[in-house]
């Protein structure tokens, strides 16, 4: 091969590349109408989509999995959280997670409600956005989709009285100033025994007892539903009923019950208060 | 130095050393506060100095392209530059550019984009500078009437790189578009046409310290060029998997990407093929260090770390993590950190009084901290990201427990960063300790040498 041959060689491949490439560009466009729900980009949406370029959300955390490695990724955090969750946590992350037992705190952000409601209509379109089933499992903030991975064997098997002690250490302790919801959370996994010990909160991970992902809009169906057998009126109550008298309503399986009796402990309404019970039923509730 | 006007060049390297310097103050600043709790939470958070950690990295790069750009020019087409004037000017104004855009950030003034975070009009002056750029080295060119190859391949990666900018300064309604457009900068960039900016320089180097033939090396330069372009355009797709687009670009960035590694193996067979065969030619073995090392390190950092997590079906699972850190440090040092320092330690000793022009011993301590440096930073990144992907994505523990369980390679992390980060302060040391000197002298031009074979196809302009 001479210079010449080998400058038509340079030549050719990347026209030929180039080529290829705006051709398969062209087709994308007449796709990503369909891929991204592009109808549903409202008002709402592009101001969230400000809200996150100007607050510079992406050199922190990824979103598609793209961006920086400080925090968690967002694509379906909408998905994972709901509204309520996320509009409290926005207002103050303080009051979630504590920076001395995670080493890391999202610094309150100078958003209006409106700017925090927008930007959850993006995140929610980004949740939406046919990303070839990407994450392959999901993505949590924190806890674990299996529980207990995130405590130590000696923490399981003394699960002491203290506290913070049955905690894993990427969980905060929390004190009564905190937001319900954060109180909910943190009775989840230590009110004993702990609600986490057999349910998970990610989708799809159905342990001794079936994942508590999406419960809030489940219930909402369920209430209204003929199968539905017990007394609750709306979604909440039956959050609330299933915590109090776990076989008013049976879900099928036999991994869950026989002989019409939950396998799950009836110990709840005696050993917590009325007001735990509501944050418990605060925290399920934004399980979207 | 044989053209007066190359001086040039020095006061583009000299900026560049004091940028690469603050970049890395920042990036130590990043670092310490994935071990936390932090300080400055309200005062210079993560997202701060991450933002202006890789926009100092860019805009030095960029310094060190142009200034090593103006040195080469002169060398290449024989002449004096057209308007030594312009390049300071150039030079004044992409600085402004760059400072009051690092001070932007610490406002938060800024698109929010990754690595196109740069303020509208700062993206318009990036680009005006770009063609003062371009038009003084055509004009120089033109009135020279010598236009060599290598010349040629540096010119149309820095105008490519120039135009594929573009993209960049429009708007898009839909996030996955913006992405889709995003990579058209960044990716061809990175895995485009600064490879050919890099092949530009490589060849001149090996040229000038091998002695190796002309004729040959411009060759196989096309050669390198033609499979950058034919893996790396359509690899573009890499960034396609999961951000919404369709998918047969999983398939093509699998396929097409695997195949990029293939322009690096041949840069590095081409760098040490020109070394064996033609020996050494002049006596800067220190530039001799950084160019070889350069086109071996490019090949471990982006060939062999980018094949790594380059597939679909393992990129799955790596995507968003320290993984991609790993490699984007890796490739970017070897690539592009690496070929500045090399043009840098080529020029230096005909620009400076005094200089051994074999390179100084601070030199060379330089050079192998820096190395063993980078190559701790990537083992540290390289460590952390595989805890955070089998703990994170695979087991399903939460991302915030997942870091406190990876604390020990951030430590790691942070001491192989101060390794490097005295290797980079010792190069600074030793660009600034000698007087600048800016006198012609009359070294033989490799290509005007008595036994060096005639020029036939360097084409004469009207
Ligand atoms: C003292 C040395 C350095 C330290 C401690 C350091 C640290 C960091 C940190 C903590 C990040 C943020 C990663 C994230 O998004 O979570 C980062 C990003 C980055 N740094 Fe550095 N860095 C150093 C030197 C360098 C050098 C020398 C280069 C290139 C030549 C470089 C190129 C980059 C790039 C390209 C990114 C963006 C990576 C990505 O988003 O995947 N850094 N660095
Ligand atoms: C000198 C050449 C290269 C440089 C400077 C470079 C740099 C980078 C940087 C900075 C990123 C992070 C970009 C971002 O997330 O915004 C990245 C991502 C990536 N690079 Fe490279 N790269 C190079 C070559 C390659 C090659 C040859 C391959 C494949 C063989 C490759 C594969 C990848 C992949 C797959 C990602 C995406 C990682 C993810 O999923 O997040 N790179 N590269
Ligand atoms: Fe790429």
């Amino acid at each position: 091969m001479n210079k010449r041959q080998s400058r038509v060689f340079a030549i050719a491949c990347t026209g030929i590349a180039a080529l290829a490439f705006l051709i398969l560009t062209l087709d994308s466009h007449r796709q990503f109408g369909k891929l991204t729900n592009a109808e549903n980009i409202t008002p709402a949406v592009t101001a969230g989509k400000d809200v996150w370029h100007d607050n510079n959300c992406i050199n922190c955390h990824t979103l598609f999995g793209e961006g920086a490695y400080y925090a968690p990724d967002l694509t379906k955090i909408t998905q994972l959280r709901g509204e309520q969750y996320l509009h409290a946590y926005m207002r103050d992350p303080a009051r979630f997670y504590n920076e001395q037992t995670h080493r890391r705190l999202m610094p309150k952000q100078d958003l209006s409600d409106e700017d925090i409601a927008n930007l959850i209509a993006f995140l929610d379109w980004v949740s939406k956005v046919d990303n070839q089933g990407w994450p392959p499992r999901p993505i949590l903030v924190t806890g674990a989709s299996i529980p207990g991975t995130d405590l130590t064997t000696s923490q399981q098997a003394h699960p002491t009285q203290q506290e913070s002690a049955g905690l894993p250490p990427g969980a905060r302790t929390v004190t009564q100033g905190d937001d319900p919801i954060a109180l909910g959370q943190a009775l989840f996994r230590s009110v004993a025994p702990a609600c986490n010990a057999c349910h998970s909160t990610a989708p799809r991970v159905n342990l001794a007892g079936p994942t508590l992902a999406g419960i809030a809009a489940r219930s909402e169906q369920l209430v209204g539903s003929a199968e539905y057998k017990g007394s609750a009126k709306d979604a909440l109550g039956y959050i609330r009923e299933s915590i109090l008298s776990p076989s008013a309503h049976i879900i099928p399986g036999p991994m869950y019950s026989a002989n019409g009796q939950s396998f799950m402990p009836n110990t709840y309404e005696q050993n917590l208060t009325t007001e735990q019970i509501d944050q418990l039923v605060a925290f399920l509730a934004t399980l979207k | 130095m044989r053209y007066r006007s190359q001086a040039v060049a020095y006061w583009y390297f000299a900026v560049a050393m004091v940028l690469f310097g603050l970049q890395l103050v920042f990036g130590l600043l990043s670092a310490a506060k994935y071990l936390g709790p932090d300080p400055l939470l309200y005062i210079l958070p993560f997202d701060v100095t991450k933002v202006i950690h890789t926009n100092l990295l860019i805009v030095w790069v960029l310094t060190g392209f142009m200034g090593a750009t103006y040195w080469m020019v002169p060398d290449e087409s024989r002449t004096e530059l057209h308007s030594v004037k312009l390049a300071y000017i150039q030079l004044g104004l992409w600085v402004v550019m760059g400072v009051t855009a690092i001070i932007g950030y610490l406002f938060r003034w800024g698109t929010g984009n990754k690595l196109l975070e740069q303020p509208l009009p700062h993206k318009i002056v990036i680009v005006i500078v770009m063609l003062m750029f371009l038009y003084n080295v055509g004009m120089t060119i033109k009135k020279s009437g010598r236009f060599t190859t290598t010349e040629g391949v540096l010119l149309l990666g820095i105008g490519s790189a120039a135009v594929l900018y573009l993209p960049a300064l429009l708007h898009y309604e839909n996030y996955t578009v913006s992405i889709f457009y995003r990579w058209w900068t960044i990716h061809l960039w990175v895995e485009g046409v600064w490879e050919m900016i890099q092949g530009g320089f490589l060849a001149y180097l090996l040229i000038r310290l091998s002695g190796a033939d002309r004729e040959v090396m411009e060759k196989w330069l096309y050669v390198i060029v033609g499979l950058v372009f034919f893996a790396g355009i359509l690899g573009t797709a890499h960034h396609y998997y999961w951000v919404g687009v369709p998918q047969y670009w999983l398939p093509i960035g699998g396929f097409f990407s695997a195949l990029e590694p293939l322009a690096l193996v041949g840069m590095a067979m081409y760098a040490y093929g020109a070394m064996r065969r033609s020996g050494l030619a002049h006596p800067n073995t220190l530039a001799l260090h950084w160019t070889l090392g350069s086109a071996v390190f490019t090949l471990f950092g982006a060939g062999l770390l980018g094949l790594a997590h380059t597939w679909p079906s393992v990129n799955k699972w790596t995507h968003g993590t320290l993984i991609t850190a790993m490699h984007g440090h890796a490739a970017f040092y070897g690539a592009y950190a690496m070929i500045v320092l090399a043009m840098i330690s080529y020029a230096l000793p005909s620009m400076t009084h005094h200089r051994r022009e074999q390179g100084t011993a601070i030199g060379y301590w330089a050079f192998w901290l820096q190395l063993a440096g980078m190559f701790g930073m990537t083992l540290s990144f390289a460590t952390a990201g595989i805890g955070q992907v089998y703990l994170e994505r695979i087991l399903g523990l939460g991302y915030l427990d997942t870091q406190l369980k990876i604390q020990v390679h951030f430590v790691m992390l942070i001491a192989t960063a101060s390794l490097f980060t005295v290797g980079v302060a010792l190069f600074i040391w030793d660009f600034f300790r000698y007087a600048p000197r800016f006198e012609v002298t009359t070294e033989v031009d490799p290509d005007m040498r008595m036994d060096a074979p005639p020029i036939p196809e360097a084409p004469r302009l009207a």
